[in-house]
């Protein structure tokens, strides 16, 4: 398979279902492909299964039926196959999740040298590397509860880019942050997308996906209600339903 | 974690409170001391003193209390690792997917936590011991650190799940395996917040493991029995006993609270 090719799917979702104890239906049988270097933006109303998907993808959520498949390997029982998969793609969390008893520089390094099996020196080297390019080099040595929102988020994305992913997911990466620091994040966000990054970005900054995003999907209630190419989406979507949301969030 | 000070209410001068204190101690010393008196006991302090230490020939020598005290020492160090060791896993068997080791370890957990230390203790001795051809050192060892590691594990558990499900989410996202998640993101967290209640199990450690005394141990306890039988000092030595078991239990304490407060400042 060659890389290099953008087109080809990277990410093929088939039939998924997925039910959450108590019954409510997350994912209802629920089909998608992402293309290589293909920014993908769902959007959704709370509740519509966007965040599901994208857990489901590497793996945080089980799916009950159906089949994921990244870059030719497929998410099942299989732990290795699991293991395969999350070096394969990273994630962004709306909390940042950052380790809050290592410094910025040590939890860029963990995975690095656990996973990647990288020399600590190697690590380090690529961690700087990667904090100057989200734009906070000079806090390798502090610890995360001493930087602000956005640092912390610029961090997490430095950290999930450590592992040189093909895929980076972001579940409502700026919605805990003010929107002074929800532009810093962004811009970094910006930055992947023009380098050929593949994203898959769950978030409700419409700006961000009218900017940025190639395609759009619109999602409620477990199904694609919507999606198509971003200026036809925003200027005359198809279906009542995504002009009720839209003129709601615009 | 910080603590919250009254400040609605304004305090009492300190002056007023040590003053009150010291009144009410004066007037309970003084009924001990009468009704003591009454009892017609001849305090013998300055014979406490050989049973610590002695000089002889320009050497300092440990007393029968300290040589108790030592061993009170290594059963305590010994069982504590156990029993730190017991409760970590039997915590991750609690928590692990496998459904056997979750009933094995809640089985350990009922049964310890249900059932006395003394008899425990004497199981051990008197029947276990026998049959695994184990010391009374050990199998004191091993009744302790069972007992204590069984509230270790409720410990570690409610330390483990305190942890954000997003600390395992990321370090998962990240390809971490279960085991390496616990060991460098789970547990180091985890620890920091079960530090005080586990110093306080230590501290139980410590005065619990008086109950050795009854297999014959030679522990700080046992060794305080025997000068008692032998001198009838019984005042001035439990006096003496109780006083070394709450210097070592405070000086925990002490300890702890050092540690917690240096690990608060990264948390």
């Amino acid at each position: 398979m060659n890389e290099n090719v953008p087109g080809e799917p990277i990410i093929v979702v088939d039939n998924v279902f997925k039910t959450f104890p108590g019954g409510v239906c997350a994912l209802s049988d629920f089909s998608i492909r992402v293309r290589r270097k293909e920014v993908l933006v769902v959007i959704g109303p709370s509740g519509s299964g966007k965040s599901t998907f994208l857990r489901c993808l590497n793996g945080l959520e089980e799916v009950e039926k159906g089949s994921i498949t990244i870059d030719g390997i497929p998410l099942n029982d299989h732990k290795q196959n699991r293991l395969e998969i999350r070096k394969e793609v990273g994630m962004v969390f709306q909390s940042f999740n950052l380790f809050p008893h290592l410094t910025v520089l040590e939890n860029l390094n963990l995975a690095q040298i656990l996973v990647r099996k990288k020399s600590k020196g190697e690590a380090t080297e690529f961690s700087m590397a990667l904090l100057s390019k989200v734009g906070i080099p000079e806090k390798a040595n502090i610890f995360p509860n001493h930087l602000s929102g956005g640092q912390q988020q610029r961090v997490a994305i430095a950290r999930a880019l450590a592992m040189m992913p093909k895929v980076m997911l972001f579940d409502e990466a700026t919605s805990a942050l003010d929107p002074e620091m929800t532009g810093e994040v962004l811009a970094v966000m910006k930055q992947l997308a023009r380098e050929g990054m593949t994203m898959v970005v769950v978030t409700h900054e419409m700006g961000f996906a009218r900017e940025v995003s190639d395609r759009i999907v619109f999602m409620e209630g477990g199904r694609i209600i919507e999606e198509g190419p971003v200026e036809q989406f925003f200027t005359n979507p198809r279906e009542e339903r995504t002009r009720l949301f839209l003129s709601q969030v615009l | 974690m910080s603590f919250i000070k009254a400040g609605r209410y304004s305090r009492r001068s300190p002056i007023v409170d040590v003053a009150a204190f010291l009144l009410l101690m004066a007037a309970l010393t003084w009924i001990t001391g009468t009704e003591t008196s009454k009892l017609g006991y001849n305090w013998q302090w300055y014979r406490v003193p050989q049973y610590l230490f002695s000089y002889e020939d320009g050497k300092w020598l440990a007393g029968p209390l300290i040589d108790g005290l030592i061993v009170t020492f290594e059963i305590t160090g010994a069982s504590f690792i156990l029993a730190f060791s017991f409760g970590l896993i039997s915590a991750l068997c609690r928590l692990s997917e496998s459904y056997m080791a979750r009933m094995i370890a809640r089985a350990y957990l009922e049964l310890i936590r249900n059932t006395p230390l003394l008899v425990q203790l004497f199981f051990i001795y008197f029947v276990m011991a026998p049959i695994f051809d184990l010391g009374r050192f050990a199998s004191a060892v091993l009744s302790l650190s069972l007992f204590e590691g069984a509230y270790a594990s409720e410990i570690f558990r409610a330390g483990i799940v305190s942890i954000h499900k997003g600390q395992w989410e990321a370090a998962q996202s990240l390809g971490l395996s279960t085991f390496d998640t616990y060991r460098r993101v789970i547990l180091p967290q985890a620890i920091r917040r079960i530090l005080p209640p586990l110093t306080s199990q230590a501290i139980s450690l410590v005065k619990d493991s008086a109950l050795v005394s009854t297999i014959a141990v030679y522990d700080l306890t046992m060794r305080g029995r025997e000068i008692i039988s032998e001198t009838f000092l019984a005042f001035e030595i439990w006096f003496t006993i109780a006083a070394i078991y709450l210097v070592v239990t405070v000086s925990l304490s002490i300890v702890a609270g050092r540690m917690e407060r240096r690990f608060g400042e990264i948390g």
